[in-house]
């Protein structure tokens, strides 16, 4: 105890040589919080769009590699192989993923109900049937049905999002259960508990004939919903596009119904966005065809996150910097400071004080003093790093958009890739001291305090006290 | 029974070709004031580094109590068995005189329960007051440095009291002050008290006298 008091009253005894230090260590400090606080916040930015961006698999054909491919002077171009619905149902048990959403869509139509605003399609009655033009038919070909509605199966994430809500019943669980709109119950009085009648055409063609053939599905209603969504969502305003007619169901129902003549959207997550090679040799080896292209958002993880990770890089190096040459001058300074103060050694250690204790003494002086140094540093760092921040990643995203302007990209715009005008740079991140920031401070301040020490230790244990105090005499 | 005893003692400092002290061999008792004369360099200081545990002889042992001294803690031995004041004080000269005497408490591991208490009064006891004790050493004159000096050498009550030409820096009436002091400790206190001196002065109040000459320690005479 009485080390830590005597260290506690040198500190005031040697106050200018202990200002010094201590500005030293407090400018150390301050710049590590700051860089801390940009580093671990922009990490756990960084960490979340990787897992959003990077785990989230699309899987699209290639045109690039396929136009690639194209015989220039036939004009033959090699045929897409389409990916079946027992292939994207393989695809889903992978053990690379963490989560698979496959949903399946077909046109249908009402048999003996009325699609929302079905009247209203200027060309297209509900229902109505149409003769196939193109291939001839064959002779048991029935007419084409045009549908009205749409069946879908497994898509509830807008309840999720809040878009949708389960007015009256529950939500289908079995086969041929389906949920309709509040709109479309209240347009045919349909109730829960009735079944509805569906029909869709399907299409085949063999030895050049095309036969259409219509199937039928009975359905019972176990929920109604509503929709807070617009009910179109482009300027064509068909009964097929308006979102009161979707009807949904189960995914088995589907399966169950339309095999292979449904559309299916399949989104799959990896558990680690690293998984990526190993997911597309699964898929290859399940007989996915070479020009379907297996890959993430890395293009607009990179457009999103790029300037934050500079900001990050950037925060680190200059923390990495700062602190190996304040390092260098405190060990500097700290070993001209324990030379002044040798004569104190000296009479400590003539007075019986074992050398441990002194180190322990002048440990614990620096430890006071990058304590204070670490509560002000905190206060100054907190303050600091939110301008600090913004100063530096707005430097980051005109720098990204001057790069992006010189290659002939503007922002938004993936090379080779669809518009993605909703991806812009973060422009904003919210700095905050985390606990992970204060463990790492402190960590820092801890190995300061010891780095700065060792040197004035190491000379403790050089001198002898006899020594000392007759070089003093 | 001989509180410190000196057999066959040989020093030499690093690096010199010859003994600075050789052959020492002397006994020392409580209740006793020893005092060491000799020429400047003669090796006074050296054994007195040596008996305080500062340094260890070439050669020879010195034996505290039935100790060895090499088989002893020796910052155990400077902190608890033996005070030393210094010709030049060795004070901690950024603290105040009160503090010096308080870290050497702790140092020793004094029990003391009101230790400031205890120390105020041992300054008091060599004569320095309370605002003269609460005062930064570097402000107080040389025999008021000299005191604290020997306040600090006794804070931890130790048994062998040594001290390195004590009046050296003192003008007279100082001198006799701690020359009181040091007798009472020997005499009324019953510590075994050496004094490395060139005073005839403090020569005088020894109860036996020692001469070093060309490295050799010798009695001279009794008081």
């Amino acid at each position: 105890m009485y080390i830590f008091v005597n260290a506690l009253k040198n500190i005031g005894r040697n106050k200018g040589r202990n200002i010094l230090i201590g500005t030293i260590i407090l400018v150390l400090i301050t710049v590590s919080i700051v860089s801390l606080c940009i580093n671990n916040t922009t990490r756990s930015i960084i960490d979340d769009y990787k897992s959003r961006f990077g785990s989230e698999v699309t899987i699209a054909p290639d045109m690039t590699k396929a136009m690639s491919m194209t015989d220039i002077m036939s004009g033959e171009r090699p045929t897409i192989k389409r990916i079946t619905s027992q292939q994207y149902l393989d695809f889903a048990k992978s053990q690379y993923l963490k989560e698979s959403v496959i949903t399946a869509v077909t046109g249908v139509a009402g048999d003996g109900i009325k699609a929302v605003d079905e009247d209203n399609n200027s060309n297209v009655v509900g229902g109505a049937v149409f003769s196939v033009s193109g291939s001839s038919s064959s002779s048991d070909s029935e007419d084409y049905v045009m549908p009205t509605m749409n069946l879908i199966g497994n898509k509830w994430d807008e309840f999720n999002d809040g878009f949708r809500k389960l007015i009256d019943g529950e939500m289908p669980i079995n086969e041929n259960e389906c949920i309709i709109s509040k709109d479309l119950a209240d347009l045919n009085s349909l109730k829960v508990g009735d079944k509805i009648k569906l029909k869709s055409s399907i299409i085949s063609i063999e030895n050049n004939e095309q036969t259409v053939k219509t199937k039928y599905v009975e359905l019972e209603i176990t929920g109604i919903y509503f929709d807070a969504a617009e009910e179109y969502t482009s300027q064509f305003k068909i009964s097929s596009l308006n979102r009161r007619n979707e009807i949904l169901t189960t995914i088995d129902t589907m399966f169950k119904n339309f095999g292979n003549i449904m559309g299916i959207t399949a989104k799959y997550y990896l558990k680690n966005p690293s998984m990526l090679k190993d997911f597309e040799a699964e898929l290859r080896a399940q007989g996915l065809d070479e020009y379907y292209l297996v890959s993430t958002d890395e293009a607009g993880y990179q457009k999103v996150v790029g300037p934050v990770e500079g900001l990050k890089k950037i925060s680190l190096t200059f923390m990495i910097i700062v602190l190996i040459f304040g390092a260098v001058i405190l060990v500097l300074l700290s070993s001209i400071a324990v030379r002044e103060r040798k004569y104190e050694i000296g009479v400590l250690r003539a007075m019986g004080m074992k050398k441990k204790k002194v180190a322990l003494g002048l440990w614990s002086e620096m430890l006071i003093i990058t304590a204070i140094c670490l509560i002000i540093g905190f206060g100054v760092g907190s303050l600091a790093a939110q301008p600090v921040c913004d100063t530096l990643l707005s430097g980051q995203i005109e720098s990204a958009k001057a790069a992006a302007q010189q290659s002939g990209m503007q922002f938004g715009i993936a090379l080779g890739g669809p518009m993605k005008n909703e991806l812009v740079p973060l422009e904003q991140v919210d700095i905050s001291v985390g606990t992970d920031t204060i463990i790492e401070i402190a960590v820092i301040a801890l190995l300061l305090a010891s780095l700065a020490s060792i040197a004035a230790i190491s000379k403790v244990t050089e001198y002898e006290p006899i020594k000392i105090l007759m070089e003093r005499n | 029974m001989n509180t410190l005893t000196l057999k066959n003692v040989a020093y030499q400092y690093e690096g010199a070709n010859k003994l600075v002290l050789k052959g020492v061999n002397a006994e020392f008792s409580s209740g006793k004031i020893y005092t060491i004369v000799g020429k400047s360099g003669a090796g006074k200081s050296t054994l007195l580094a040596l008996i305080a545990g500062l340094d260890v002889c070439t050669e020879g042992e010195i034996i505290y109590k039935d100790t060895n001294l090499m088989e002893l803690d020796r910052d155990d031995y400077r902190a608890k068995s033996i005070g030393v004041i210094f010709q030049s004080f060795n004070l901690l000269t950024n603290a105040t005189g009160i503090e010096n005497i308080l870290l050497s408490m702790s140092i020793s591991g004094n029990q003391e329960k009101n230790k400031k208490e205890y120390a105020y009064a041992l300054l008091e006891k060599v004569g320095i007051d309370r605002e003269t004790a609460d005062r930064k050493v570097l402000k107080l004159s040389g025999g008021e440095q000299q005191r604290i000096g020997i306040a600090r050498a006794l804070s931890h009550n130790p048994d062998i009291v040594i001290a390195d030409e004590p009046t050296g820096n003192l003008d007279s009436d100082t001198e006799a002050a701690v020359l009181n002091i040091l007798t009472s400790l020997a005499h009324d206190e019953g510590k075994c008290v050496i004094i490395v001196t060139h005073s005839k002065k403090v020569t005088s109040i020894a109860d036996e006298v020692w001469g070093i000459n060309d490295g050799k320690l010798l009695f001279v005479k009794h008081s």
